[in-house]
Formats: structure tokens, C-alpha cells, sequence
């Protein structure tokens, strides 16, 4: 297996974008990696490419239905201002970490596989299962919503 | 309606454009890309892209994960051992299939390796030796080698010499038969061993009728009878006797071809 196909300090930040909590992230990494680990030791490893980032993402997702689901809201949208990225460099990455987990599935994976930064669109299409539409509105939305989000953040600071 | 279908998935790419150059892989991304490159929307988006994904990088990883970085083969498969390899049901049941086929290819080489003109008919003799009994031959009580004056006279057989090796044997019996290709065959039987001997017309060439000679003694054997052949002047000669090779080799005078 190559290198990429088993980046494990991506495996473990994705575990993290995905549960935003560190303690589950550890969990449903160290799990995947056992899992791993005893399925090689029988050479029964799968062949398809980033299947450890497709156990993972099954793994997070399991471990989430038993968390407190967050409440169904309509999230605020705003277009995506140009100071953006000032505004992402004051967050922490556990704040980011704790905004995409909050997200309800796919959006979740889509945003946490992209901004990996790991992986080509096709590729996300491939481990999320997704269709490109449905990626593009994910990402798209996400990034609306996430732009709402850091605004009244950075308001409420303001005002503080 | 194509149009509109083509720039609703040039602006669904474009919301998956890749925040790396080193994932601008796809050519239809890639074309997207070039369309939009510039417009204010698409940089504030990248912009916005980047700073995500620098922030992500950021993310730091605890100790008690970091160990399972240094110990990467714990996930590798395991090395394929010769051993493995070979007891693979596949590759066992192929190297099988191969040796048969080579066992095959080699006996068939084998026999045509010592086939020479005529052999096919000696073959069949081979058979019609092991089949014949003393009472279906006319008996005859004489030297072998003076049968040839019979075969000539009577059936009309030129050149059906008992070669010298063999003319002294007494005989038992004889007669002259067609083969299943109309061939005359004389056929002898002998005291000596209850040694019987053929002569039958030797194989020509198809297109220009020649003879096809071959020098000294060649043998054939099969289902236990063993024959002795040679040629002379367009009519083979085989001395055939139930046993093995060597048990001709003795009444051969030239070595063996």
C-alpha cells in the first residue's frame, strides 16, 4: 500500500473533523488501526485504495448515533466575504473541528475529506459514496454556512 | 436544455475545485477551473479553501496516536513466502496443468523422434503379429531366405528378400495378405523364438513417388512385441518377436541407427 493511501496523521485529523471531540477521535482511530492491524496479520486487507479512511468514516459515524444529535436548526447562510480567510486563521482547530462534526452527514464527510486536502474530488466521491451534485451542494452550502457562522462570531467580538 | 445541464456541472466542479494544485488531476476540473480563473467569487472561495485547510493542518496529533505512525507495517500485508506462493489451489493447480501438458508434448516428441518412413504401417504389423496364429499361415518348411523365389512366382513379389541376417532361420509357415491400404504383405513365421517377419512395400513420397530409404535397423515396439526394420530396394523388411529390443540386437549384425 502506498504512503498516501495510508496517511495516518490525515486518518487521525479526519477522526477529529469527523467527531470533534479528541477523545473520540482517539477511540475510532486507535479501533480502525487494531482493526486494521488483525486483518492484515490474516492478509485479509482490502484492496481498494483509502479503505482505512472508509473504515474510519463508518466508524465515526457509528460512534456519533449514540452522541447527542444536534438540533435540527435552519442554518444561516451568507456569501463568502473576501476577509474570510482572516477571519479562519483567528479559530482554533478544535472550534473547526467541533463546527464540521456538528454538521448532519454527508456534509460532515464531504467537508472533513476536503479540507483534508488529501484527496481529489473523484476520490472524495469514491470514499464518501456521493454523487458530484450532491458533493457540490455540500461543500457549497458548507462553506455558506460556515461563512454565517464566523460573521456573528466575529460580531459577537466585536461588540464584546 | 444541454447548455444549461453544462454549466450546472461546470459550477458543481468548481465548488469541489481543489484547494492543492497537485490534485488538479481530472482534465474537465481542469477546463472548469480555466473558465473561471479570475472572477472574484471563485478566488474568495479558493481564498477561503486555503485557509480551512491550513487550519486542518494544524490539528494537533496526541502522543498515544503518533506511535502507530512509526510502526506502519502493523497494516501492511504480510509478505508473500515462495512457500505461499507455490501452495496457492491457483498456481498449484496451473504448475499441474503445465507438467501434463509438457509430459504430454515430451512422449509425443519422444515417438516421433523415432519414427522413420514406414513406421505406421510397422506399427499396425505389430498388431497383426500379436494377433496371428500358426494355423492361418500356409506351412512351409524351409530356409527364410529362400522365400523370396516363392513370393516372387506365386504372388508376384518383387525384392521381398529376407535380408541376410535372418535367411537361415527354418520357417513354420507363410502367407500373403492386404493390408487395410491394399498393400501385400508377406508375413513369415520362423522356429527361432517363434520370431515372425514381414515385408511390405516401403512409404513413398506423395508428390514425386520416390522411395523413402532409410539406412541400417530401426525399432518399434509396442504392447509388448518389439520389431526390428530396414529397407532395401523399395520394400521394408521387420523381424518382430514378443520381448524387448534387446533380444533383437543379437541377430542384427550392423549397430544400431
Amino acid at each position: 500500500m502506498s504512503d498516501r493511501k495510508q496517511n495516518l496523521p490525515q486518518l487521525y485529523r479526519f477522526c477529529f473533523l469527523m467527531m470533534g471531540d479528541l477523545r473520540k477521535a482517539q477511540e475510532v482511530f486507535n479501533t480502525t488501526l487494531r482493526e486494521a492491524g488483525l486483518r492484515a496479520a490474516k492478509g485479509e486487507l482490502p484492496r481498494e485504495p483509502f479503505w482505512l479512511f472508509r473504515e474510519a468514516r463508518w466508524r465515526c459515524l457509528e460512534a456519533s448515533k449514540t452522541d447527542l444529535q444536534p438540533e435540527q436548526l435552519e442554518m444561516e447562510e451568507h456569501e463568502i466575504a473576501s476577509e474570510a480567510a482572516s477571519q479562519i486563521k483567528q479559530l482554533e482547530p478544535a472550534q473547526l473541528a467541533i463546527w464540521i462534526s456538528a454538521a448532519p452527514d454527508p456534509q460532515r464527510t464531504a467537508l472533513a475529506l476536503f479540507y483534508l486536502d488529501e484527496f481529489d474530488y473523484l476520490e472524495i466521491l469514491d470514499i464518501a459514496e456521493l454523487k458530484l451534485s450532491t458533493l457540490s451542494r455540500c461543500l457549497s452550502r458548507g462553506r455558506r454556512q460556515l461563512q454565517a457562522w464566523l460573521d456573528t462570531k466575529h460580531s459577537g467580538a466585536d461588540k464584546a | 436544455m444541454r447548455t444549461f445541464r453544462l454549466l450546472r456541472r461546470r459550477r458543481a466542479l468548481l465548488n469541489c475545485a481543489p484547494i492543492s494544485q497537485g490534485h488538479l488531476t481530472d482534465r474537465s476540473m481542469r477546463t472548469a477551473i480555466s473558465r473561471e480563473d479570475g472572477s472574484d467569487e471563485f478566488v474568495n472561495q479558493q481564498n477561503f479553501d486555503r485557509a480551512v485547510a491550513e487550519l486542518v493542518r494544524l490539528v494537533p496529533i496526541p502522543t498515544e496516536s503518533a506511535e502507530w505512525f512509526s510502526d506502519k507495517d502493523v497494516i501492511r500485508a504480510p509478505k508473500r513466502t515462495w512457500r505461499k506462493i507455490v501452495l496457492n489451489p491457483a498456481v498449484l493447480a496451473i504448475s499441474i496443468a503445465v507438467v501434463v501438458i509438457a509430459g504430454v508434448f515430451a512422449f509425443h516428441l519422444v515417438g516421433q523422434l523415432n519414427d522413420f518412413p514406414g513406421s505406421s504401417t510397422a506399427r499396425k504389423l505389430l498388431t497383426v503379429a500379436g494377433s496371428t496364429r500358426s494355423v492361418m499361415l500356409d506351412p512351409v518348411n524351409a530356409e527364410a531366405g529362400t522365400l523370396s523365389d516363392l513370393f516372387f512366382m506365386k504372388h508376384g513379389l518383387e525384392h521381398y528378400d529376407v535380408p541376410d541376417e535372418f535367411a537361415d532361420f527354418q520357417t513354420i509357415g507363410c502367407r500373403v495378405f492386404d493390408d487395410d491400404e491394399s498393400q501385400r504383405i508377406a508375413q513369415i513365421w520362423v522356429a527361432e523364438k517363434q520370431m515372425q517377419f514381414f515385408l511390405f512395400p516401403a512409404e513413398r513420397d506423395s508428390k514425386t513417388g520416390a522411395v523413402l530409404a532409410f539406412p541400417g535397423w530401426r525399432y518399434i515396439h509396442q504392447e509388448g512385441w518389439a520389431g526390428a526394420v530396414t529397407e532395401h530396394n523399395g520394400v521394408c523388411f521387420m523381424a518382430v518377436l514378443k520381448g524387448r529390443e534387446k533380444d533383437l540386437e543379437p541377430y542384427l549384425s550392423a549397430p544400431r541407427e
